[in-house]
């Protein structure tokens, strides 16, 4: 079929997926739009399959839909608590194909460059596309193709090892080898080398050398990222994967590619900068990993931690008129959502008013804990962002920590030696009662003593997630 | 180390420095407690409930004098209560030692040590031992009480089948603490509280209460409460003309009228002039809680209840607490074994007179043959109340200026990122053949959308935006689809296996968007 058409189609799809990522902006229109964005990613590919340069129909037609039935099985099985893993595998594999597809560039490249003049004429296809390059372009080529090839196994391998932390395959705590980011840095020195060296050759053997270099760094730089920082990573990775398409949409001379590329890759940017902002820290101190030491003598902890039982709790709740839920990543760990979506439930039923907190890094996954209370049909109107609802928790009867902790950890504010000095916060401590539901009396990730649980208006309510809100919930009719 | 308390010389006072309840804590300290017989009759505790609680019961004033180590009276001692006092003893009580100078010099010749619990200072570790408040506490309550006994209407606001009845107004002048125990009071009563206070901080106690706090149009600066200990200070005369002017303006509205105004060590000062209590209306009812000071009102007779001819009464009894004598002698009792606490470091019984405790030099009037009146200032600052930052309020012309220089910041900012920019974009196209300018362009422009777009996304569609982009970047597809037909079987290969798992992705990642989704309702 034509050229033109092919085009045109790119077009169509291309707009449809900026429509796909706009129509986000509200519940209800992104329902309309990941439509958008199927009928778009199916136009592209039949325009590619029908336009020039492609091959095989029947192959490719079975290799997807032997992948769809996969693709299928996995979204429809999997738990929405572990949509972090999910996604981050999913990014591994977007990552290896970009690796794959670089390569072939190159085996292709150098195939099309052995040719004669006439031998080029009759190549069609992929090859014909490269057999027209002049050499400047084959120069630039091979930039673009080593430069998708390297983003592509960073991110292959940064989203495996990402993908393990957070299905807990992989230690979660930051870990490096010895040498620590200087590897990483020796590992992209050589890389570099690499360039110049395959600019200049084109030979296969430094493309080899420079994937191992970028798959290491891939491993090595998400190892020596705590599990606290993952809402960062999963973002990031999500911003390279876009970034290799990207490239290896230069090095096909592909639009399409190139446009949905730099399409997730600002979003995945845009994300990791949202996601930096609400921890307070920069972007690059986030991927060198881990909390820096305590810039001095933080402030003593005074006081002692109250526990209360499921009674105590039941009172308190039957008594207060408004309440306020911070759900974290404990409540994704023990499952507890459907109990707390219940327990909102009945609370609402009484009259009371029922509103959940969230901040922007609770769980592992931008947004994740908006999702988990989706799950469990909590109505999404009740459930608001940090900046709409810190302000009100002075009026709040009852606050009810659920699994998180360093986001609502006053040191924050109070004690500018302490590691998280600045982050923004939950202000829960405002309100005139708070509850916390907590397994034990150990610290958070970052290993920072949360006053909150020491403050007069606290009360521990310690044991398993589930456990205790099932305990709550035989209280409360 | 024996403690004792004699019964009150003064007619009428029906207080008593020791309780029972008291008397058993001190006894934990390692003191033996002696009191003398009938002493606290009056409070409602008989010799027998003394007993009981281990007290031994004396039978007259001289003995108890003799035997005990330490004195604890309510009211400041008499001359001959004075006389009766030894060298070494500690005496302790309400003293006032700036009217009772000459009392003071002779306590000091005697040789005893003098605690006056109205020298507390007013600092947070002390406030356990703060005799005036506790005592001013009951006075403002009372005086509420008295005042409804002498008032003929209800406090609250009725509509009854036999007529409607207004609520009163209640209007309580100076905000310490006997004025927000009357506030508190009166609100509860169900009266409309005023109160006004020379001191505007408390503004915010005031309406904490209930009461509406009554301000003046007057603009100075008002001296900070905390430096003076807590307590008011004297205002100039300008303030005091334009505080009067308020009051004559509230009289002809207030049923009734509650002064509490006392600078410490004066005179109190004249707040509810003649003319005021002559334009108020018959059967209304002032209280003076500042009586025994010469009042707030002049027209006030220290221990007396008068009718003025307009039919306004005026009360001006002194002996408020003393009117609820249980009440009243329980909390002073506790504020003197609190005191006792401080001064018997050791639990042992034994009297440590340490001069250097902020508390106890500065309630320290006599001590050791020597007048220590009046006491340096405390160490530590009284009620750590900072002042508030004003935050200056921006006139027009500044916010403008603070407008436009963000918006030339801004604009700065952009054309320097811009410049930076196209000057990049410029030099690739110096070096790049036009081919890849072409591509070069689709994808700056894309990002720009793409960055555009994805500010509008809601917080709460992370996870979704996530899961469509990972769909959506499986678009690497397409490079496969391109390269499998060309080629060498290796390559056929990748790109076999490229497609696959971009197949996994597109499905997957769409699938899982529209599942969640699908999960977000409204209620």
């Amino acid at each position: 079929m034509e050229f033109g058409f092919t085009t045109a189609a790119y077009v169509v799809a291309a707009v449809l997926f900026i429509l796909a990522l706009g129509g986000l902006s509200g519940q209800e229109s992104a329902k309309r739009a990941v439509w958008y964005g199927i009928v778009g990613m199916a136009l592209a590919v039949a325009a590619t399959l029908v336009g020039p340069g492609s091959g095989y129909w029947l192959l490719s037609i079975i290799l997807i839909a032997g992948g769809g039935v996969i693709g299928y099985q996995l979204a429809t099985r999997v738990q929405m608590t572990q949509m972090p893993e999910l996604v981050a595998a999913m990014h591994s594999l977007v990552g290896l194909a970009a690796v794959f597809v670089g390569f072939i560039a190159h085996i292709e490249l150098g195939r099309v460059m052995a040719m004669d003049d006439s031998a080029k004429k009759a190549l069609e296809g992929f090859a014909a596309l490269l057999a027209k390059k002049d050499s400047v372009e084959i120069a630039i080529l091979r930039v673009e193709l080593f430069l998708g090839v390297f983003i592509g196994a960073v991110t292959f391998t940064g989203s495996v090892i990402a993908y393990g932390k957070l299905a807990g395959k992989v230690d979660t705590s930051a870990k490096k080898l010895p040498g620590g980011h200087i590897l990483n840095a020796g590992a992209a020195a050589l890389s570099v080398l690499c360039l110049i060296w395959y600019f200049n050759t084109g030979g296969v053997f430094p493309l080899i050398l420079m994937t191992a270099a970028a798959l290491f760094i891939g491993y090595h730089l998400i190892m020596g990222i705590g599990g606290a920082d993952m809402p960062v990573v999963v973002s990031m990775l999500n911003s390279y994967s876009g970034w290799a398409a990207a490239a290896i949409g230069f090095s096909l001379g592909n639009d399409l590619l190139i446009v949905v590329g730099a399409l997730v890759g600002s979003s995945g940017a845009i994300l990791s900068y949202i996601m930096c902002k609400a921890m307070n820290r920069s972007f690059i101190s986030v991927i060198l990993g881990g909390f820096g030491g305590p810039a001095g003598e933080q402030m003593a902890v005074e006081g002692e931690q109250v526990a209360i039982d499921a009674d105590g709790v039941a009172t308190a709740l039957d008594e207060a008129d408004s309440v306020i839920i911070i759900p974290g990543y404990g409540m994704a760990v023990a499952q507890a959502q459907q109990n707390v979506a219940e327990l909102t439930r009945r609370l609402r039923a009484k009259g009371k008013e029922v509103r959940f907190a969230i901040h922007p890094v609770a769980g592992r996954l931008p947004g994740h804990m908006n999702v988990l209370l989706a799950e469990a049909k909590v109505p999404y109107d009740i459930v608001l962002e940090m900046d709409e609802i810190n302000d009100d928790f002075p009026d709040t009867d009852v606050a009810i920590v659920i699994g998180s902790n360093d986001i609502v950890n006053p040191a924050a504010q109070d004690d500018p030696n302490s590691p998280i000095a600045g982050m923004p916060v939950l202000e829960c401590w405002k309100a005139k009662q708070v509850f916390v539901s907590k397994r034990g009396q150990g610290t958070g990730y970052s290993g920072i003593e949360n006053p909150l649980f020491f403050k007069e208006n606290t009360r521990m309510f310690y044991g398993d997630a589930k456990k205790s809100l099932e305990d709550l919930l035989t209280r409360i009719t | 180390m024996k403690i004792g308390t004699p019964k009150e010389v003064m007619k009428g006072e029906a207080r008593v420095a020791m309780t029972p309840d008291s008397a058993r804590q001190l006894q934990k300290l390692g003191y033996d407690c002696i009191i003398e017989s009938g002493a606290g009759d009056a409070a409602g505790y008989s010799d027998e409930t003394y007993k009981e609680a281990g007290v031994e019961v004396v039978k007259t004033a001289a003995a108890l004098w003799k035997a005990a180590d330490v004195v604890a009276k309510v009211r400041p001692p008499t001359e001959a209560e004075i006389k009766k006092s030894r060298e070494g003893q500690l005496l302790i009580s309400f003293f006032y030692p700036a009217q009772n100078e000459k009392l003071m010099q002779q306590a000091a010749d005697k040789g005893a040590s003098v605690i006056a619990m109205d020298m507390v200072p007013r600092i947070s570790r002390a406030q356990k031992m703060d005799a005036l408040s506790s005592m001013a506490n009951i006075a403002g309550y009372r005086a509420v009480i008295e005042a409804g006994n002498n008032f003929g209407r209800f406090f609250t606001g009725q509509v009854t089948a036999a007529g409607k009845v207004p609520p009163a107004k209640v209007l309580v002048v100076g905000a310490g603490v006997a004025g927000l125990a009357a506030i508190g009071t009166s609100t509860s009563l169900g009266a409309i509280t005023y109160a006004f206070d020379v001191r505007p901080e408390v503004a915010e106690q005031v309406e904490s209460m209930g009461a509406e706090f009554v301000f003046l149009d007057f603009e100075e600066e008002q001296q900070d409460g905390a430096a003076t200990g807590g307590y008011a200070s004297v205002s100039s005369p300008e303030f005091a003309a334009a505080q009067l002017a308020k009051f004559r303006e509230l009289a002809p509205e207030m049923d009734i009228v509650i002064t509490t105004a006392l600078i410490p060590n004066r005179e109190a000062p004249e707040l509810w002039t003649k003319d005021m209590v002559e334009s108020m209306k018959p059967g209304s009812v002032i209280v003076d809680l500042a009586a025994e000071k010469g009042g707030n009102c002049k027209m006030t007779v220290m221990d007396e209840k008068i009718v003025t001819d307009n039919g306004v009464t005026i009360i001006g009894y002194t002996d408020f607490p003393s009117r609820m004598a249980t009440q009243s002698s329980n909390l002073y009792a506790t504020n003197i074994r609190h005191m006792m606490t401080d001064l018997t470091p050791e639990k042992d019984g034994q009297v440590v007179h340490n001069m250097e405790d902020d508390v106890i030099r500065g309630a320290t009037i006599a001590h050791e043959k020597a007048v220590t009146f009046p006491p340096p200032p405390p160490k530590v600052q009284a009620i750590a109340a900072k002042p508030k930052e004003k935050v200056k309020e921006l006139t027009p012309e500044e916010k403008k200026q603070q407008e436009l220089d963000a918006f030339k910041a801004q604009t700065k900012q952009q054309v320097t990122l811009l410049a930076v920019g196209g000057a990049l974009v410029l030099g690739a196209g110096l070096v790049a053949p036009a081919s890849f300018m072409q591509h070069f362009i689709v994808f700056v422009l894309a990002v720009f959308v793409g960055f555009q777009v994805i500010w509008g996304v809601a917080h709460s569609l992370h996870t979704p935006l996530m899961a469509i982009t990972n769909a959506i970047s499986s678009i690497i597809i397409l490079g496969a689809l391109m390269q499998i037909g060309s080629g060498s079987y290796l390559v056929i290969l990748l790109a076999a296996l490229s497609v696959f798992m971009a197949g996994v992705n597109i499905f997957g990642g769409f699938l899982v968007t529209r599942r969640m989704l699908a999960m977000f309702q409204k209620s």
